[in-house]
């Protein structure tokens, strides 16, 4: 009996958690499909996807992601492959530094930003000038990830190995490096778009018509609609994060072991 | 000429001099251990060598050219290293191959090659597997053969075995000596096993503090060593401190008693000196022996299989270690008392410091 119990006990906590999450979800989905009076249907979101200011945002976001993974990932490969081969004792100042998005209120951010509103066309005037904050945002987690990859990796033994064969440093960094990174690679691409997605101070401030201002903007004109983009939204940084937990299972053959 | 020449290698870290300008000449196909306790600087010299440190001062000179500057991708030298350093993304057979594709060889040399090279290994059918799904001496052995494709000039083995089990340990060693000789490599081989440096070398180089305290063929190194600092790191030995009695007669005074030395000879009578029993030197016999020089009681006795340790309180407060045939120790009883004598050519004697 006392073990019939202790077997349930994880079990109900688990339908209480999925209740905390899904009920709230369920009832967004519910009210996104209300049409008024006892109706229900896809109304809100046809009416959603016909609009052509939603795709133009999406894009928009999707876009400002695929800038902001390339951008972190040219800054910070480098400079967390130096750190790990060359400077490990600045490895303190690197974690304080990384952590800095967390400390410093993305309103302050913007603010400074605001201030040094200068630049050439192309950045400045443009949503790309979104790109610099976003790497800021998502510097704590791609750093992290590509950290902790490396660190796996026994960079300067894989470096002299490599060095002692004849190999240069661009042989070194991508038939080495970066295949060994996969995971960290995927994982810290992955967290970017989650985070630029969702991102909606600096967008809104800046007054660039992003994802999440688009939400915010539903949802002051139509509630059902806006449900049904917040469900819309929900859906992709989840594949993201989903994106995350499989390359990290796929990917520790990788660092551990190898491609298959 | 020496295939490879280090003239002078002099290396500072901040205020510390880790190499005091270390002269060291290998010929061509030589196997040549550096082997010293931790901190000599025997792998920042192997480092220099390989072209992952700039000496501070000094020459570095391979087939006749100097290499000092040169950065290591460009010095064709082969390593094999302490920890595990194959590329976990690529097979055995791509990590063999890695070195031969960064050299543009053709993909069908580069396969010949491969396969020549995991065969020597005794690897050939573990070619397709990736670092994970080999052991330990088997990576070793992958990276033996990475190392080798690609016809170094000069192969360096930084302590390739110290991360293996003692059974492969002794395995990969004999292994790698072979394959030494097969392939005539010149070799620099660095290590803190003494047993592995007086096994697989030609010539054992001893460093302490950053110089070279001897270097000299194994059986040198072991008979003959140099000072009290090589004589205690290579083998094991007894200390017993003493005075020459008679240079000329080669008698030296120990524990009361004169004893031959013949290796007194040379040194002043009346100097004090260190006189080093190898423990296989080391005869014992009943008490009043007609050959005893000391006597003494065992104290303990460690069976080592073959070798029986029998150790002695020597009469006159010293200790030392006798080994012998473990057929024959049983005969001599934990307790009891004991004669012991040597050759007179046995024991070592170097002028105490």
């Amino acid at each position: 009996m006392k073990g019939a119990a202790g077997r349930l006990l994880p079990e109900a906590w688990l339908g209480l958690l999925f209740l905390y999450f899904f009920v709230p979800l369920l009832a967004t989905g519910a009210f996104s499909l209300w049409e008024g009076g006892s109706r229900y249907g896809f109304a809100a979101y046809v009416a959603l996807f016909h609009q052509p200011k939603l795709w133009q945002s999406l894009f928009l976001s999707v876009r400002l992601a695929v800038e902001t993974i390339l951008l972190g990932l040219i800054v910070l490969v480098p400079a967390v492959f130096w750190l790990n081969l060359r400077v490990p004792r600045l490895r303190p100042v690197f974690d304080f530094i990384s952590v800095l998005p967390f400390v410093v209120p993305p309103i302050a951010l913007v603010a400074g930003m605001t201030a040094l509103y200068t630049g050439p066309d192309w950045l400045v005037g443009t949503p790309n000038y979104l790109v610099i904050p976003y790497v800021i945002l998502a510097l704590p987690y791609t750093y992290r990830a590509l950290d902790l990859g490396m660190r796996v990796l026994d960079l300067r033994t894989m470096t002299e190995a490599s060095q002692s064969l004849g190999a240069g440093w661009g042989t070194l960094i991508f038939r080495v490096v970066v295949p060994n990174l996969t995971t960290a690679l995927v994982g810290a691409a992955l967290l970017t778009i989650a985070i630029v997605m969702g991102e909606f101070t600096f967008a809104n401030i800046l007054l660039f018509n992003t994802f999440a201002v688009y939400i915010n903007y539903v949802g002051q004109t139509s509630a059902t609609q806006a449900s049904a983009l917040t469900l819309l939204s929900f859906l992709i940084t989840w594949l993201a994060m989903l994106g995350v937990l499989v390359s990290g299972r796929g990917g520790r053959s990788v660092q551990i072991g190898g491609a298959r | 000429m020496p295939h490879l020449d280090i003239d002078g290698a002099v290396k500072r870290y901040g205020g510390k001099t880790v190499l005091h300008g270390i002269d060291l000449a290998l010929g061509q196909g030589e196997f040549v251990s550096l082997l010293g306790p931790s901190g000599c600087g025997k792998t920042t010299l192997l480092r220099i060598v390989a072209g992952f440190e700039l000496p501070d001062g000094g020459r570095v000179v391979l087939a006749g050219n100097d290499i000092t500057d040169l950065p290591a991708a460009r010095r064709n030298m082969g390593m094999v290293f302490q920890a595990y350093s194959l590329f976990p993304n690529m097979t055995a057979e791509e990590n063999v191959r890695f070195g031969l594709k960064v050299r543009r060889e053709t993909p069908a040399a580069q396969q010949a090659r491969a396969a020549e090279l995991l065969a020597l290994v005794g690897l050939a059918e573990h070619a397709r597997k990736y670092p994970h799904q080999l052991s330990g001496g088997q990576q070793q052995r992958v990276a033996l053969a990475r190392a080798l494709a690609i016809r170094p000039a000069l192969l360096l083995l930084d302590e390739p075995l110290s991360a293996l089990d003692a059974k492969v340990r002794v395995q990969l060693r004999d292994e790698i000596r072979r394959i030494q000789q097969e392939t005539g490599v010149t070799t620099l081989f660095v290590t803190h096993d003494q047993e592995e440096a007086l096994s697989i070398s030609d010539r054992v180089v001893v460093m302490q503090e950053g110089r070279i305290a001897q270097a000299g063929t194994p059986a040198e190194i072991y008979g003959e060593p140099a000072n009290i600092f090589v004589a205690r790191f290579v083998g094991a030995a007894a200390e017993l401190r003493g005075r020459v009695r008679d240079a000329e007669a080669g008698l030296v005074e120990l524990c009361g008693r004169v004893v031959p030395a013949a290796r007194a000879r040379g040194l002043a009578t009346g100097a004090a000196v260190h006189v080093l029993l190898r423990p296989e030197t080391v005869r014992l016999g009943p008490p009043g022996a007609a050959e005893a020089l000391l006597e003494g009681v065992v104290a303990s006795r460690v069976f080592f299989g073959a070798l029986t340790s029998i150790r002695i309180e020597v009469d006159g407060g010293f200790s030392l270690a006798a080994a012998m045939p473990s057929a024959e120790a049983g005969a001599v009883a934990q307790g009891s008392r004991v004669s012991l004598w040597w050759d007179g050519e046995a024991p070592r004697v170097l002028a105490a410091e």
